[in-house]
């Protein structure tokens, strides 16, 4: 309980994860979005309870103000057991139902200025479907309010009281649908620039994976020709990984011999099929669980830690400074004379068709390309981004000098 | 000891992201600017109105297109884009504020006090930091002006008035949810520009590590000086085919001279060239110049790679020694693996010293990859994971 309590106080540790947010999960942001909100609500409900009008003072407790109290509960609830969706959606009902308290009383600028508090807790979530469809009704409902509550919502500096009603409605109108429009478009915005920059960023760590795959297999041929054995074959480098790793493992437990016996475990699957142990059910759960997690730290093949070791050897590299054609790989980008286009095409022809690299049927990097892969790869799809269709025509128009020749 | 993030990474990020966000902020410039229009559009509506003063509303519509000749000029900038849009935006945002302000002073009623909210909207379009957090200033010091100083603007005809404090209370969750909001949103993006940035130069460096593995196991140096006499013998014909006089030839003579001798010179012997040819012709020389062979290589790599939309958003896309729901032995063991591997001689990476060492863990984006409790416990007893690994491998494994 004293942990409990202690986790959910902790505002340091709070205000450190909205600090650094860009490497929490979606999951752990929206957990921490709804922890913002909920708190919000615990006040604005104690707020409610003191003003509820004495008339209906049981009416109102009951019918809204008890049933938004239990769904703040569940929400909390939700959130221990990290279904942070649901709790989502039940705050917005939560801060709906107290919105709802407020639709009956006098006070017609402050329920009006609700509707921009939840239009703002659904644009805190940042979910577009939430937006679309819960914003859309609150904006709904808010028009509607305004246009049945509007004489009630007029100011009393407005100019005169006939005329003045018509436009201070139609403001109120017009300013809550644009509210609800400028962030409808912020939101395809947003949503468009995330979708297409997450989207360049996954083809890009693809074709990383690729180069990392040809580096590895590389060094394996190498360590293959030089007759020696890989490093995660030493009994002295996997001494060195085992006494390491029962070091750190002082600091979260006392008995080092389960994890010795993982780290043995480990070495012992990189001279087994690892699917295989991952997938035999005879095996203990357990022991397919850790195949299963060290798999992608495995070192006989490109593995995620061997990416990893290639990238952080890259910081050490020494290279050129940036100029604004570094990372333009297309040649009507690069060149705009047109022969020069041409020249840029037949090197890479060239290249293609003279230099060793892709993988034979062994796994061994030994192959070139010959003309008719490359003529396909020329007509692919994923060529566009290096050579037009201009190019690739010349190309057809001339491929018997392209294959006699380079 | 304070971290010092800067300290290693690719120094060619910055400049990238920069013309990264460049692109993205001019779109958004666009956008506001479409935005304003609509504004000024909705003004002159309401001008048409009997009942308004049309001298309430022509500073405003004024002041719109101030504000929209100022972003024309700005966006026409082109040599330092950067700063000129991020100081078109800054002019923005404060001219948006001074609208919504002024339209509130003209009128003096609740129904344009919550134009102050849409003025915020629409400066929320940027989704810019510094943006952010000038537009959530002046929201608030707007709000508090009006709501302290003059409530009666607040004052409703017919109806109970609401009690100001309420007014200011949600005003404030207004400005603290939205910021909120925005400055997650803003710092996610913000690592997309920093991961694709980083992942551009990361590819420029893999090639060359792949390149260099492949020249390390055929114990010789790529060679592509042939290629120059096939393009010739390729360009005769070629020129022969389609009736010119040599289409390469000249070229291919500066290409190779270019290998040894500098560009001035080259200049001197082939005149026919304008100097943008010969920044063209230096991108297409192979023997100095990698450009030409990383685009083919990035070619040669380019066949079948598909992204999946369930790829796109997957979080464990991201390599780390931290993923959410691994068992802490495997983060140990892992790291473990991941220092040791570091403390050894590989083709591609000499062993680091534990200095060194434990200051690229401390200052680089590895710091974060890593489980939080295992890199303290690595940086607090660098000298103990040193001696296990002497202990072991010195001398070689």
């Amino acid at each position: 309980m004293k942990t409990f309590l202690k986790s959910f106080f902790n505002i340091r540790s709070f205000i450190n994860k909205i600090k650094n947010s860009e490497f929490l999960t979606f999951n752990e942001v929206l957990k921490v979005k709804v922890k913002v909100v909920n708190w919000f609500l615990v006040i604005f409900l104690a707020l409610t309870i003191t003003v509820v009008t004495k008339e209906n003072v049981t009416l109102n407790l009951l019918t809204l103000l008890a049933p938004a109290a239990v769904m703040l509960l569940v929400s909390f609830l939700l959130l221990r057991l990290k279904i942070s969706r649901v709790a989502m959606h039940t705050t917005i009902y939560t801060f709906l139902l107290l919105t709802g308290y407020y639709l009956t009383s006098t006070d017609y600028f402050f329920t009006y200025m609700l509707f921009f508090v939840g239009l703002t807790i659904i644009i805190f979530y940042q979910d577009f479907m939430t937006y679309l469809l819960y914003g859309g009704a609150l904006t709904v409902i808010g028009v509607y309010y305004v246009m049945t509550e509007g004489d009630g919502l007029i100011g009393a500096n407005s100019v005169s009281a006939l005329s003045g009603s018509y436009i201070s409605s139609l403001t109120y109108q017009v300013i809550l649908i644009g509210f609800y429009m400028v962030f409808f478009i912020q939101f395809i915005v947003s949503d468009n620039i995330y979708a297409r920059l997450n989207n360049e960023w996954v083809r890009m760590n693809k074709t990383l994976e690729r180069y990392q795959e040809f580096t590895q297999a590389q060094i394996i041929e190498l360590i293959e020709k030089s007759e020696s054995k890989p490093v995660f074959n030493s009994n002295k480098f996997q001494q060195a990984v085992s006494e390491i790793a029962v070091f750190i493992n002082e600091f979260f437990e006392d008995s080092g011999d389960e994890i010795a016996e993982v780290v043995e475990f480990y070495f012992f699957i990189h001279n087994k099929e690892v699917d295989k142990v991952i997938e035999d059910q005879e095996l203990p759960v357990i022991t397919r669980k850790y195949a299963l997690e060290l798999k992608k730290y495995m070192l006989n093949y490109r593995s995620e830690i061997i990416s990893i070791l290639f990238d952080f050897s890259t910081l050490l590299q020494e290279d050129k400074s940036y100029d604004e054609n570094r990372y333009v790989y297309d040649i009507n980008k690069l060149f705009k004379n047109r022969i020069n286009k041409l020249l840029a095409l037949a090197i890479l022809y060239k290249y293609l068709k003279s230099e060793i690299t892709q993988f034979d049927k062994w796994g061994q990097i030994s192959k070139t390309l010959n003309h008719e892969e490359i003529k396909e790869l020329f007509l692919s799809p994923e060529f566009r981004d290096f050579i037009s269709f201009e190019q690739v025509n010349f190309y057809l128009d001339n491929q018997e000098l392209f294959k006699k020749h380079l | 000891m304070e971290r010092q993030d800067n300290k290693y990474k690719y120094s060619q990020l910055e400049v990238y992201k920069e013309s990264l966000e460049s692109i993205h902020i001019k779109t958004k410039t666009i956008i506001v600017n479409v935005l304003l229009f609509l504004f000024a559009l909705l003004l002159i509506f309401f001008l048409t109105r009997d009942s308004i003063d049309p001298s309430d509303l022509w500073p405003s519509l004024f002041m719109i297109f101030v504000i929209i000749v100022v972003n024309l000029l700005f966006m026409s900038i082109t040599d330092d884009a950067y700063n000129s849009l991020h100081v078109a935006m800054y002019v923005t945002i404060i001219g948006i504020h001074v609208i919504t302000i002024s339209l509130v002073f003209a009128f003096q009623t609740p129904s344009i006090f919550t134009s102050l909210f849409l003025g915020y909207a629409i400066t929320s379009i940027y989704q810019d930091q510094k943006g952010m957090i000038l537009s959530s200033v002046m929201l608030f010091f707007a709000g508090t002006t009006i709501v302290v100083l003059h409530p009666e603007f607040l004052a409703l005809y017919q109806s109970s008035n609401t009690e100001n404090l309420y007014i200011y209370v949600f005003l404030m969750v207004f400005v603290t949810l939205l910021t909120l909001s925005s400055f997650i949103l803003i710092k996610r993006k913000a690592f997309f520009y920093n991961q694709i940035a980083s992942i551009k130069e990361a590819e420029v460096r893999n090639i060359t590590l792949m390149n260099q593995m492949f020249e390390v196991k055929m114990n010789q140096k790529n060679d592509y000086s042939h290629y120059y006499n096939d393009l010739e013998v390729f360009s005769e014909h070629l020129s022969e085919k389609i009736g010119v006089d040599s289409l390469f030839k000249s070229r291919i003579e500066a290409l190779r001279m270019l290998k040894e001798k500098p560009m001035f010179e080259v200049a001197e012997k082939y005149p026919e060239f304008t100097a943008a040819e010969f920044e063209e012709l230096q991108l297409l020389e192979v023997e100095v110049n990698n450009k030409m062979i990383n685009l083919a290589t990035k070619a040669s790599k380019s066949g079948d790679i598909k992204v999946a939309k369930k790829d796109i958003f997957n979080e464990s896309q991201f390599k780390s020694f931290n993923h959410v729901g691994d068992s802490q032995y495997t983060k140990i063991i892992s790291f473990a693996v991941f220092y040791a591997l570091l403390k050894v001689d590989k083709p591609y990476l000499k062993s680091i010293e534990e200095s060194k060492l434990r200051d690229l863990i401390f200052n680089s984006e590895y710091f974060y990859r890593i489980d939080r409790d295992i890199v303290n416990i690595y940086l607090e007893n660098s000298e103990v994971f040193d001696s296990i690994v002497n202990d072991h491998l010195k001398g070689g494994w």
